[in-house]
């Protein structure tokens, strides 16, 4: 009896000391949203408030037909003050958006701010300038269904101008002339190996990475499942058949970011909103080096483990590809039924799984958290919706 | 002299009081502790738990803490993590390339305690709360439901004793079941087992006839029952729902709230927090308290003969 006690007082010790240790923040709580009045100033109590009881909220207003949101969290406010938030909106059409911040003096920190675009863009990416320059200040996440939302963060007050970007697609390399050239491929030996594409390869183009492009021509579902691939896009390559050889280094730029969830706070779980980065971004775009014959899920769980960033994978044999089921702790159905992590390779979600995207030198991966299957980032397809 | 007819009649004092007050005790105890995952409450509940088994069964039952509980719960330690990969802390990786975290090792503790404990007080729940005070109180108001649930827990035990019987019997007749060919003690079985499912229905059949003569389950009828209705167990009553609703209200408004993820956040030093958790210490150590004091005063009985 005694040993038996004593082992429980052991084991309450340990939780004690382990939990004691983290419990001295309190955790953030989700404040309902509050409309921007008229003159566009909040008060310091409001954000003395935020700050003292570490909530999350967002304040809304509307200039001209588009509506913008300030997400504002608690912890980041430095020193609470009147803080004008009002936004006038000058121009938005054709991927460009003319805005101006009418505070006169610098907000102290960074929320993320929201515009809600009246129509969709024709962009992957945008950039924000300070109006009449030309060093880009800060990226913008370019998401939304019908029509775009654009997310960024910015730390001075003034005129802006956002320009819209759309990922250059590796088309030129598709083009007829090239056509001839691919019969001789016929006889490579990496095209023999793959045994998956059941001969279908041959037919296809490889692009200067080496892989196998897709000709659009494929009927039906390959055996993991797998919707005919877009013309000109990679085939997937299986990962049982890939050799990484370390020798061979090439670049890539890679991001994570879940700026989607800071429009759809309300669907969020609670207790994540501790780890949800306050500006949406937990991986800013970087370039990290690769080895020759390693997928996209190679990289990204490599950069996690280098950058202390928490993921969660399991392997799939039905798509013969590992899931992300988490990265950073924020989980898929954390944000809604139909949110989860979704992946971008130079614009295009692959409609197959991260293990079987073979990279190539100067890829640009993207991981986005969506929370509408896809729908809310442009890549509704890739999920068959 | 009450209290030694008391303790010639059950051998625990929490046992002898009202049955009614033994189930609501065991279903505020056992919801409470399947709904609260606050580390402080299970451990309390674990401990307290343990502690009355152990009083109810002696000190060899402590062999069965240390041998079957213990290891149910290291189990749950270290499968969790295995499974359960959610957390801000990483420690390592595991070969899967998934993170080991403190906080899935923490959940894991937390769920084995809360096993432990929980299977512990179901094992006492069924000693104090026998069958027949189970009847005893749920005979009038469900009365088709508890003599059902009295005739299944029956079941097994009398089938098992008739089939020896019937078996012997027609063992003296020549059928055998021991000796002779496989085809031929296997078709002996099964008409020894035929006869056993045919008794066993026609008794049921007969049980429930007999009952309803009886007046079972009518309303003007009065039964004879062992179990009174004593000052002791208002108080105890008294004591239960103050503390239940306490709990309860306190559990609602958030003062016993715990989380393991992806951080380990929770309320533990506040004052309010710290009342709440004393008083599931006394709910939860109330038998062995009672067990105790039932004993000194019976000792002090027999210092004075």
């Amino acid at each position: 009896m005694k040993r038996f006690i004593k082992i429980f007082v052991i084991c309450i010790l340990c939780m004690a000391a382990c939990c004691s240790c983290s419990l001295n923040t309190k955790p953030i709580s989700l404040e309902s949203s509050m409309e921007i009045p008229e003159d566009g100033i909040i008060s310091a109590e409001i954000f003395k408030k935020l700050k003292e009881e570490n909530k999350v909220i967002t304040f809304y207003g509307i200039s001209g037909d588009m509506k913008y949101e300030w997400t504002v969290f608690g912890e980041d406010i430095q020193e609470p003050k009147d803080t004008n938030l009002k936004v006038e909106v000058e121009k938005d059409k054709e991927n460009r958006l003319v805005f101006r911040l009418c505070s006169e003096e610098e907000l102290g920190f960074m929320p993320v701010l929201s515009l809600y675009s009246a129509h969709l863009w024709e962009a992957d990416s945008a950039v924000v300038y300070r109006k009449g320059e030309k060093e880009p200040l800060c990226s913008v996440s370019v998401t939304g269904n019908k029509t775009s939302v654009l997310n960024f963060s910015v730390t001075q007050i003034g005129e802006f101008d956002i320009k819209g970007e759309k990922t250059e697609v590796l088309e030129a390399e598709t083009t007829a002339p090239e056509k001839d050239t691919q019969q001789a491929v016929e006889t490579d030996p990496y095209l023999s190996d793959g045994k998956a594409n059941d001969g279908q390869a041959l037919s296809n183009e490889k692009d200067d990475g080496g892989r196998v492009l897709s000709d659009g021509k494929q009927e039906g579902q390959d055996q993991y499942k797998t919707d005919p691939v877009p013309e000109g896009k990679p085939l997937p390559v299986e990962p049982e058949n890939q050799d990484v050889d370390e020798e061979q280094t090439y670049t890539c730029t890679f991001s994570i970011e879940c700026s989607t969830i800071l429009n759809n706070l309300e669907d969020l779980n609670e207790d994540k909103l501790d780890v949800l980065p306050t500006d949406g971004v937990i991986l800013s775009e970087r370039t990290v080096t690769f080895y020759e014959g390693e997928s996209v899920y190679d990289v990204l769980k490599r950069i996690c483990q280098e950058n202390d960033i928490h993921m969660e994978s399991s392997w799939t044999p039905m798509y013969n590809s590992a899931y992300v089921e988490g990265i950073h702790n924020l989980y898929e159905f954390d944000c809604g039924s139909g949110s989860g992590w979704m992946y971008r390779v130079n614009g295009w979600y692959p409609n197959y799984g991260c293990s079987r995207y073979q990279l190539a030198q100067g890829d640009k991966v993207e991981w986005r958290y969506t929370c509408d299957l896809g729908a809310d980032i442009g890549g509704g397809y890739s999920v068959g919706s | 002299m009450e209290v030694v007819i008391r303790l010639v009649r059950n051998q625990d004092a929490f046992g002898s009081y009202h049955p009614a007050v033994n189930f609501l005790y065991f279903g505020v105890l056992l919801s409470f502790s399947m709904f609260s995952m606050h580390p402080v409450c299970l451990m309390i509940s674990a401990v307290c738990a343990a502690t009355y088994y152990v009083t109810l069964n002696g000190a060899k039952s402590v062999k069965f803490l240390i041998r079957g509980v213990l290891p149910l719960f290291l189990m749950t330690v270290i499968i969790n993590p295995a499974f359960s990969h959610e957390g801000q802390t990483i420690l390592t990786y595991l070969p899967t390339g998934n993170p080991l975290t403190l906080e899935s090792i923490l959940y894991g503790a937390a769920a084995g305690i809360m096993m432990v404990g929980i299977l512990l007080w179901f094992a006492c729940f069924s000693q104090i709360m026998t069958s027949d005070k189970f009847v005893y109180l749920f005979g009038r108001i469900i009365p088709a439901l508890s003599l059902l649930l009295s005739m299944t827990l029956r079941f097994v035990p009398r089938f098992k004793v008739q089939f020896d019987t019937v078996r012997e019997v027609q063992r003296a007749l020549g059928r055998d079941t021991y000796h002779g060919g496989l085809l031929k003690r296997m078709k002996n079985a099964v008409a020894c087992f035929s006869i056993v499912v045919t008794w066993s229905m026609e008794n049921a059949i007969e049980t429930a006839d007999s009952m309803k003569n009886r007046g079972y389950g009518s309303k003007k009828r009065t039964a004879y029952s062992i179990y009174s209705w004593e000052d002791r167990d208002r108080t105890v009553l008294c004591f239960l729902i103050f503390c239940g609703l306490f709990l309860l209200a306190g559990g609602i408004s958030g003062n016993l709230f715990w989380r393991y993820f992806p951080s380990v956040r929770g309320v533990m030093a506040e004052p309010l927090t710290i009342l709440m958790e004393m008083t599931f210490l006394m709910l939860c150590a109330m038998p062995v308290y009672l067990e105790r004091k039932e004993k000194s005063v019976w000792n002090s009985f027999k210092s004075n003969n």
